[in-house]
C-alpha cells in the first residue's frame, strides 16, 4: 500500500480519555492521510467530539499520543494548516459586531505576526475564500442577520482563509435546513476533490455522503475503521454502534442501501 | 464656554480624561464582548485597596492602585482557570473582599476623609501633574499593546477555542488583556472614581453595539461616545460643581438610552 510510506497528517496511537474513572475513549489508534475524506459517526456521548478535541490539543489525553504532520502536538507550530469548524459554528451570538468579512479575516490572523497588519495578499485570500463558499455578495452583512446555512459557509470560509491542508468539521449542521445541508455536502466534496483538502467530518448523515467519503470511522468508546464504507457498513454495524434497530431504506438516487 | 480651559487644573483633567476615554472604550469593547463586564467593577474596587495603602503609607496612591489592580486581575484569571468556581462568583468575592480590605486599611490609618471620597467618585480638581504623567506612562504602553493585539483579541473574543486551534496564544493574550484592563481602571479612578469607572468601560460599547455595525465601526462609535461623555461630563462638573465621575456616567447613560431608542427593532 502506497499510503503506508507517507507521513500521516494525524497519527493517533493508543489514545485514551478517562474522566473520574469513566472511560470516554479507550485505546484509539488511527491514521489520517493527505487527501482523504473521512466521516466519523457514532452515538451522542460516544466520544466523537472528545476525539477531535484531543486531536487539536484542546483536551489532554489520559494516555497515548497524537502526532500532527509527524510532530508531537506540543512542538507543532503550523496550526494554520488545520481548519477547524466546531459544532456550534452556525449558532453565533446575534449581537456580535462582525461582518462576514470580519469573520473570514480571522482566518488570516494566525498567518500574520503581531507587528504586521493585514496585507493586500490577505485581502485577496479572504476574497477567494468567500467566493469559494459563495458568500462574496454577503461580505458587508452582519453575521447575526444571516441564515444558518449562510453562517455555516462563513465559518468554512474562515477556516479556508488560513489555507489549511485539512478541514475538521464537528457536526456543523445545527440550525441548518435540508437544502443548505445538501449544498454544503457538495461544497465539501468539491474542496476535497479539486483542492485536495483533507476532510474529517463528524456527522449523522452518513447515508447522504456515503458516495463522497473514502473511509469511515465509527466511534463509541472504541474506534472501528471502515476502509470501504459502502461495502462494509451494514445495518447490523449501525445497530451495534447506536444500540438501536436500523432498517434498510433504498436510496434510489445513489442505488445504495442506506441505514 | 471656554473659560474653563484657562484653569490649569482643567487642562490637566481634560488631558487625563481624554486619555482615559480612549483607553476605557477600546479595552471595554473586548471586555463587554467577552462577558467580562463585571470584572471592571471588581478591579476598580481592588484598585481602591491600592489607593488606601498609598494614602496610609504615603506612597503615590495611583501607582499602588495600578500594582494592586494588576495583581487582582491575575488572581481572578488564576482562580478562573484552576478551580471549579463560577466566574461571576469569583468576581463578586474579590469585589467585596477588596472593598472590605480598603475600608479597614483606611480606617486603621485614619485616612477616611475627603481625599478618599475623590477616589470613590472622581474629581477634576484632584488631578495632579504627577497623575497626568502616571496616566501617560502606563496608559501609552497599554494602548499600544491593545492596538498591536487587536486582531488576535478580536478572534479570541469571537471564539476562543477556534482561535486556540489556529495557533493563537489564547492564555497569554487573555492575561495580557486583563492586565491592561487593570492598569486602565486603576488610572481612571482619579477622574471617574472607582465606583463609576466600570460604566465608562461597559456603557460606550453597549451603546455602540446597538448600531449593529462591524467591529471597526463599533470601536469607533464606542470611542466617540466615551470621548463625548468625558468632555461633556467634565464641563458639567466644572460649571455646576458636581463630582466628575457622576456627570460623565450620566452623560454616557443618556447616550446609551438614545442609542436604544434610535435602534429599536
Amino acid at each position: 500500500m502506497q499510503l503506508k510510506f507517507k507521513v500521516p497528517i494525524f497519527d493517533v496511537k493508543n489514545l485514551s480519555f478517562r474522566v473520574r474513572g469513566v472511560d470516554i475513549l479507550s485505546n484509539i489508534s488511527l491514521e489520517i492521510f493527505n487527501g482523504e475524506y473521512i466521516a466519523i459517526i457514532g452515538p451522542n456521548g460516544g466520544g466523537k467530539t472528545t476525539l477531535i478535541r484531543m486531536l487539536l490539543g484542546l483536551d489532554k489525553p489520559s494516555s497515548g499520543e497524537v502526532r500532527l504532520f509527524g510532530k508531537k502536538l506540543k512542538s507543532f507550530k503550523e496550526w494554520h494548516k488545520i481548519g477547524f469548524v466546531p459544532q456550534r459554528a452556525s449558532l453565533v451570538d446575534e449581537n456580535f459586531p462582525a461582518t462576514v468579512e470580519d469573520i473570514v479575516k480571522m482566518g488570516r490572523v494566525a498567518n500574520r505576526g503581531i507587528f504586521t497588519g493585514f496585507s493586500s495578499e490577505d485581502a485577496k485570500i479572504v476574497e477567494d475564500a468567500m467566493l469559494k463558499m459563495d458568500i462574496a455578495d454577503l461580505k458587508k452583512k452582519m453575521v447575526g442577520t444571516l441564515s444558518g446555512g449562510q453562517r455555516q459557509r462563513v465559518m468554512i470560509a474562515r477556516a479556508l482563509a488560513s489555507k489549511p491542508e485539512i478541514l475538521i468539521l464537528d457536526e456543523p449542521n445545527t440550525g441548518v435546513d435540508m437544502v443548505s445541508q445538501q449544498r454544503f455536502y457538495k461544497l465539501l466534496a468539491k474542496l476535497n476533490k479539486e483542492e485536495n483538502i483533507t476532510i474529517v467530518f463528524i456527522t449523522h448523515d452518513i447515508g447522504v455522503i456515503a458516495d463522497d467519503i473514502g473511509r469511515l470511522f465509527t466511534i463509541n468508546q472504541k474506534a472501528t475503521v471502515c476502509n470501504d464504507p459502502k461495502e462494509t457498513l451494514s445495518c447490523e454495524d449501525i445497530s451495534t454502534l447506536y444500540g438501536i434497530d436500523a432498517h434498510l431504506i433504498h436510496n434510489h438516487k445513489h442505488e445504495d442501501h442506506v441505514c | 464656554m471656554l473659560e474653563m480651559f484657562e484653569y490649569e487644573f482643567m487642562q490637566r483633567a481634560f488631558i487625563a480624561g481624554i486619555f482615559i476615554a480612549i483607553l476605557a472604550s477600546i479595552s471595554g469593547t473586548f471586555i463587554v464582548l467577552k462577558r467580562y463586564s463585571l470584572m471592571s467593577e471588581t478591579l476598580a474596587h481592588s484598585a481602591l485597596v491600592g489607593v488606601a495603602v498609598g494614602l496610609v503609607a504615603g506612597y503615590n496612591p495611583l501607582w499602588v492602585a495600578v500594582i494592586v489592580a494588576v495583581l487582582s486581575a491575575w488572581l481572578i484569571e488564576y482562580l478562573r482557570s484552576n478551580f471549579a468556581l463560577y466566574s461571576d462568583a469569583i468576581l463578586s468575592i474579590i469585589l467585596s473582599g477588596s472593598l472590605a480590605l480598603a475600608v479597614i486599611i483606611v480606617s486603621l490609618g485614619g485616612a477616611f476623609n475627603n481625599s478618599l471620597f475623590s477616589y470613590l467618585f472622581g474629581s477634576i480638581l484632584s488631578v495632579s501633574y504627577e497623575d497626568v504623567i502616571t496616566i501617560a506612562l502606563f496608559g501609552t504602553p497599554a494602548l499600544v499593546l491593545l492596538l498591536l493585539f487587536s486582531k488576535e483579541l478580536y478572534f479570541i473574543t469571537y471564539d476562543e477555542e477556534v482561535a486556540k486551534t489556529s495557533g493563537i496564544k489564547v492564555k497569554l493574550l487573555n492575561f495580557l488583556l486583563v492586565t491592561v484592563v487593570a492598569i486602565i481602571i486603576a488610572l481612571s479612578i482619579r477622574v471617574v472614581g472607582s465606583l463609576l469607572i466600570g460604566a465608562l468601560m461597559v456603557i460606550p460599547t453597549s451603546a455602540a453595539l446597538q448600531y449593529r455595525v462591524g467591529f471597526k465601526n463599533t470601536i469607533l462609535i464606542s470611542l466617540f461616545f466615551a470621548l463625548f461623555s468625558v468632555v461633556f461630563g467634565m464641563s458639567l462638573s466644572f460649571y455646576f460643581s458636581l463630582p466628575s465621575g457622576a456627570t460623565i456616567v450620566l452623560t454616557v447613560i443618556s447616550l446609551f438610552i438614545l442609542s436604544l431608542i434610535v435602534n429599536k427593532k
